[in-house]
């Protein structure tokens, strides 16, 4: 049975205590399958480098960067160019 | 029953490239907050990441003048954590197969501390506390990164700072980091566990994270220890957990504890593919490799009759060492130059990162024309020190401190000339030094030096005063 607490914590899933059996059960059945898939045999199978390419690497040159407030521009708050957060409790 | 302590240090160096790991927006410090972003760097969705050429040359560098072994196949992955100065809640880092392994930074004690690994990783941001409010730069997220990680070989937190000096030496020697500890560009995490002396097994280990000062780190290491001892002697226990050092209290302080440790749940990076390196680059860069701060100061001491403690100050700052080795063709004393680079130019300088910089006034075929000129009896040694005062000052050359007069021979003759003169007028200094009073021939001594403006050698000018009195 998974942790139902704590994965919901992790993935910042929110419900009442109504839905959770169901969800609880789907996600029992993810990841048996997750468990039956880690059961193949991979042996002598290189999957860090599928398509045999090696060495894909840029020179040390510097490009633009974006403006400042394009990159804030999808953050819930900003204060003085920063993104900003809430301290947790 | 005595104590010792195990200490390993993770030392996280970041590479002087130009541009970051993964995009080519500037790696640059002090910039204003968010301006050197793409969306690489700040982990949007559906962004490649593409490795730096330099990074790796460096890595490699730092791996080589640590004498590790490279793994010649390396290759990337991700290390997943939830934190939020990391946009894409995972880092790049490496895993499995590092670019290098089982290297060693030796002691001057010939103790060795071993380099377990050296790996290539990605910055994260920089986070600002603010009341209530954390703040979020990006600016240093994809910065590159090189981290070293020891054996538990230190045992004294001595040994830590020499280890860590001697590092950030070797990083500057090759020209990959400034390793600035106060500005980040070197920290240090701190693994320390304590053990009866003689025992082999390994205590419980505690963590101290992102230490930036050398002397916090010595400081937090022997507060560790003691703690540690403390508490094994009065019957309790160590707990492996991560602590933060207070620098206000010289004290640690729990981070979190080994029941909510991190799973990063690595696996390989799937948007980047596997490092070749091939041996004849390997050989190439071995060739580049500079002579380090050891050798040279063994060299200084041996060669050059430089007293250990001035060899240590010449190497200590890698333009200051090859200032003063373009300074001494030519020169039959290098110790002079040494004295003048240490006696003279050093007074112009007053902190650490202006020596490490070296950037002064004066150039090092400046000091040679001025040394040659001692070595030929020109000028004297005063002389010398007043005219490179100048020259640091003023940025003159020599040729426009040091008047054409004084640059005329002046010979044996001229100066034997001028004591006779002295002699003859100074009948009570001649008195007082026929009478046992040494001071008096300093006396004239110091005439004759006026006369020939300080260009005669002052114990070949004793010399002659006192066979002319002798003689008189």
């Amino acid at each position: 049975m998974v942790d139902r607490k704590a994965i919901m914590n992790i993935a910042k899933l929110f419900m009442d205590e109504s839905e959770t059996d169901d969800v609880t059960e789907q996600m029992d059945n993810i990841i048996q399958f997750a468990n039956e898939i880690q059961n193949v045999d991979v042996k002598g199978s290189d999957f860090d480098n599928i398509n045999g390419l090696v060495n894909v690497l840029r020179s040390d040159e510097v490009t633009n960067s974006v403006d400042r407030e394009l990159i804030l521009k999808n953050a819930n708050d900003t204060k003085d160019g920063y993104f900003c957060i809430k301290k947790s409790k | 029953m005595k104590y010792e302590l195990v200490c390993g240090l993770e030392t996280h160096v970041e590479l002087s490239t130009k541009t970051k790991i993964f995009c080519g927006c500037r790696s640059h410090f002090g910039s204003e907050p968010n301006t050197n972003c793409c969306p690489i760097c700040i982990g949007l969705p559906g962004t490649l990441p593409k490795l730096n050429k330099e990074v790796v040359r460096y890595a490699i560098m730092a791996g080589l003048a640590t004498h590790c072994e490279i793994n010649l196949i390396s290759k990337m992955d991700r290390k997943n954590y939830v934190y939020p100065d990391l946009p894409k809640a995972y880092q790049i880092s490496q895993y499995d197969l590092p670019l290098c392994k089982n290297g060693y930074v030796e002691l001057e004690s010939g103790k060795k501390i071993r380099i377990n690994r050296i790996h290539i990783e990605e910055d994260a941001g920089k986070l600002v506390h603010k009341g209530q409010d954390v703040l979020i730069d990006y600016n240093r997220g994809g910065v590159p990164l090189i981290e070293i990680v020891t054996h538990p070989d230190i045992s004294s937190s001595d040994e830590a700072k020499e280890y860590i000096e001697k590092l950030q030496s070797i990083m500057r020697y090759i020209d990959v980091s400034d390793c600035k500890m106060q500005e980040g560009s070197m920290r240090c995490d701190v693994n320390i566990s304590v053990r009866h002396e003689g025992e082999t097994k390994l205590g419980v280990r505690t963590e101290i994270k992102n230490m930036n000062s050398i002397t916090f780190i010595t400081k937090a290491i022997d507060y560790e220890t003691e703690r540690q001892i403390d508490a094994i002697q009065s019957g309790g226990e160590i707990y492996q957990e991560t602590l933060r050092y207070s620098e206000e209290t010289n004290s640690t302080e729990s981070m979190r504890n080994k029941e909510n440790a991190n799973d990063y749940r690595y696996f390989g990076e799937p948007d980047l593919i596997t490092i070749k390196t091939n041996k004849e680059d390997l050989e190439k860069y071995k060739t580049q490799l500079p002579e380090f701060a050891d050798g040279r100061c063994k060299r200084y001491v041996n060669d050059y009759d430089i007293s250990k403690s001035d060899a240590k100050l010449l190497v200590k700052y890698k333009k200051v060492s090859d200032f003063f080795e373009k300074s001494i063709k030519g020169i039959d004393k290098p110790k002079t130059v040494s004295n003048l680079i240490l006696g003279v130019i050093f007074r112009y300088i007053e902190n650490e990162s202006d020596k490490q910089e070296f950037n002064i006034k004066v150039l090092p075929e400046d000091l040679n024309k001025l040394v040659l000129l001692m070595q030929e009896n020109k000028i004297n040694i005063n002389l010398a020190k007043k005219a490179l005062g100048q020259m640091m000052e003023t940025g003159k050359k020599v040729s426009e401190v040091i008047p054409d007069d004084y640059l005329q021979e002046i010979s044996g003759e001229e100066i034997k000339e001028i004591c006779k003169k002295v002699i003859k007028s100074n009948d009570s200094a001649v008195k007082d030094y026929l009478s046992g009073k040494d001071k008096a021939l300093k006396f004239l001594l110091g005439q004759v030096m006026k006369e020939t403006k300080g260009k005669a050698d002052a114990k070949f000018i004793e010399k002659i005063l006192a066979g002319e009195i002798k003689n008189a």
